[in-house]
């Protein structure tokens, strides 16, 4: 996968870059506006990791710019995971609202940085026809098939769309609201236990081990097995 | 006796309608002293009648043509003198007022009353002084061309004048003397009213919170106060442009601050990726967990400097519900690396008005503490409910709890608890406590269950909630 990292400071960019190479991940670095640009438009990439305050203007210029008229290669669904020492509410969402993917404050845990990359990418290769695996339980984006270890799993298309759902973020937890929200939109009345039903439907079907109730707050798929967890 | 005191503290204390009023009363007094000090100097109304030659000249004549008929001149005498001094009413007391007396050869056929027999001027030219018995006399003697007929027209002179004047001239003196005691009411009634518009400016200045900066909004037209607010305005804005000045240092500084400690961090995790030996896995750990507590540090200054910059920033309807559900999804990551699980138990929808920044970190700093505390694989267990027409937010521990000597200490900014092992900045709790507060809440510390410890907040709930 090819990242390309836009970060002025020369301690992080640098370790960063070598963060993420460790992990298999090709990275380019560069630490203007300009010099992003022109990678951008030659080599294109997979998923950016963009600074907001970069010496010859505002991160979020360019990301404007890219979501306008989008580089050689890239649907208009690039991937831009914004890194930021600008950290208020307002701030993280001017930064959403111009199209970025994701936000993240510095000073930040580089386990997190990476688990979020790699939750883009996914996202993005799942639009792409790409399939999503997690320990076994695969989910194919455009035949919208599940399986289990090999095994076929037929799901309804809410249980669908929620596992989809927690499989693209994997290692974070989803509000009980974003998943009512976003998959089961019209079930107003009642969308509490609704989401209850449903959940408890897509686990008897996919078996336990996988979703993990976070009691009152929502639902996560670990990529990793976590032990003595429900 | 106690009342007395407080009366005499509110008379001595020094206020401006206080001041005004002395002036007053000062001015009214040296006007009436002056007033009576031209009456003593010029000795009264006194001398007008002592000038009425005409009218001394008539007497004598009266006297003379009824000095063969001594009780018919007696009576004449008597009303002509009545008739002189008619203006000077003396009632009772005539020896203070002017007064008559007639002599022909030695005898004395007329006297006024009260006018000592021995008064008799030596019958020089205009007026004389005579001392009789102690009291000093201006006085007038006409002698007449025709006979030897004298007479002798006196006034006491000195302060005794005053009182005949005051007497004679009571419609004109009378008012003053009135209305000197009851000036005082009437004038502390039009200082005050006249004053309105300074205690409108002191309530505006009085009701202010600690942090508000703006200009003052009621700028009296008065050239006086205005001039005042217009200097406390610019005074104001000064201030806050200091104040702005100095936050936003503080804010650039902690922002500065970001980057390295997010460059620190990331290099010493890529360096713990590779092969290190357990002295080096040891040191390496020591170097994230200063940089995690440099990077937390910053965070809560940042979010203290906020929540001083935005105490004036609207409220909003909020739901608290979602808003706990979104930050405890956020903070499961930073639970979840150390076993600990995260509950939340939503009783009932709760809507409160606030500001979401300051509840956000009023939440995170609470549950991150809670976080910190508890054991490998504890629970953190956070609820929100409606008690008492409060908004009730409470999160528990399973950690060692915080002593109650110390409940009220831990709030205070940078105070952490000596017994405390874990690493902190001793922000967390003060953060928390401000943004209650800054909603009208509160936080209270207790035991949870089991041990642990308990964080009540109570914040007001939207209106139609309650």
């Amino acid at each position: 996968m090819k990242i390309l990292l836009i970060e002025d400071d020369l301690d992080l960019g640098n370790g960063v870059r070598i963060a993420l190479s460790e992990q298999g991940m090709d990275v380019v670095w560069v630490r203007t506006l300009d010099d992003a640009s022109r990678s951008l438009a030659h080599d294109g990439c997979d998923l950016v990791l963009l600074d907001l305050g970069l010496p010859d203007g505002d991160g979020l210029t360019l990301l404007a710019q890219l979501r306008r008229n989008p580089v050689q290669g890239d649907s208009g669904g690039l991937p831009v995971l914004i890194l930021s020492a600008r950290d208020t509410l307002d701030d993280r969402l001017a930064g959403l609202d111009r199209g970025a993917d994701d936000y993240l404050v510095k000073p930040f845990v580089l386990a997190e940085l990476l688990s979020r990359v790699r939750a883009l990418a996914r996202r993005s290769y799942g639009f792409d026809g790409e399939s999503i695996e997690v320990r076994g339980l695969v989910l194919h984006a455009p035949t919208r098939r599940v399986s289990v270890g090999g095994r076929a799993v037929e799901l309804t298309a809410s249980e669908y769309a929620l596992l989809k759902m927690l499989m693209m973020r994997t290692d974070r937890v989803l509000t009980r609201r974003v998943l009512e929200e976003q998959t089961l939109p019209g079930s107003q009345t009642n969308a509490s236990n609704t989401l209850d039903v449903h959940m408890a439907n897509l686990r008897r079907k996919i078996g336990e081990g996988y979703i993990r109730t976070v009691r009152g707050i929502g639902y996560v798929i670990d990529q990793q097995a976590r032990g003595g967890a429900a | 006796m106690n009342f007395l005191r407080r009366c005499w503290r509110v008379i001595a204390e020094p206020t401006l309608v206080r001041r005004l009023m002395m002036v007053q009363v000062v001015l009214v007094l040296v006007m009436w002293g002056g007033v009576i000090a031209i009456i003593v100097h010029n000795g009264g109304d006194s001398s007008t009648y002592l000038n009425s030659a005409k009218s001394f000249e008539a007497v004598i004549s009266v006297a003379e043509n009824l000095a063969s008929q001594p009780v018919l001149q007696q009576q004449t005498l008597r009303i002509i003198d009545d008739a002189l001094r008619e203006e000077f009413d003396v009632s009772d007391l005539h020896e203070l007022g002017p007064m008559l007396l007639v002599w022909q050869g030695e005898r004395l056929v007329y006297q006024s009353k009260g006018a000592p027999t021995g008064l008799r001027g030596k019958g020089a030219a205009g007026l004389e002084t005579v001392y009789l018995e102690g009291v000093r006399y201006r006085a007038r003697t006409l002698r007449s061309h025709r006979s030897d007929t004298l007479l002798t027209a006196a006034a006491p002179v000195g302060w005794v004048n005053v009182f005949v004047t005051i007497n004679s001239r009571g419609y004109f003196l009378l008012p003053l003397v009135i209305s000197l005691p009851l000036l005082p009411l009437p004038a502390w009634w039009s200082i005050r009213i006249a004053m309105r518009p300074w205690r409108k400016v002191a309530q505006e200045v009085a009701a202010r919170g600690p942090h508000d900066l703006t200009p003052l909004q009621f700028r009296p037209p008065h050239r006086e106060l205005a001039a005042m607010v217009d200097s406390v305005n610019a005074l104001l804005l000064r201030v806050s442009q200091s104040a702005l000045r100095e936050r936003s240092f503080i804010a650039d500084a902690a922002h500065e601050l970001r980057t390295p400690l997010a460059a620190m961090r990331v290099n010493a995790e890529a360096l713990q990726g590779q092969d290190n030996g357990p002295v080096q896995r040891e040191l390496l750990n020591g170097i994230l967990s200063s940089g995690n507590r440099a990077g937390r540090l910053v965070g809560q200054l940042l979010q203290l400097m906020r929540s001083d910059a935005t105490g004036n920033e609207p409220h909003v309807r909020l739901a608290l519900d979602a808003l706990l559900q979104d930050r405890l999804a956020a903070l499961s990551g930073l639970a979840s690396r150390d076993g600990i699980e995260l509950e939340l138990a939503v009783a009932e929808p709760v809507c409160v008005m606030g500001q979401r920044e300051s509840l956000v970190s009023l939440v995170d700093n609470l549950v991150e503490n809670a976080i910190k505390y508890s054991p490998p694989h504890g629970v953190v267990r956070v609820s929100l409910s409606r008690a008492a027409g409060r908004a009730l937010l409470t999160v528990e521990d399973q950690g060692p709890g915080i002593a109650p000597a110390l409940r009220e200490r831990v709030f205070d900014r940078f105070f952490r608890d000596p017994q405390q092992t874990k690493s902190g900045s001793g922000l967390g709790l003060a953060i928390a406590a401000s943004a209650a507060a800054s909603h009208g809440g509160s936080i209270e510390l207790g035991d949870a269950q089991g041990g642990g410890l308990l964080a009540q907040v109570q914040l007001p709930l939207c209106w139609g909630q309650v």
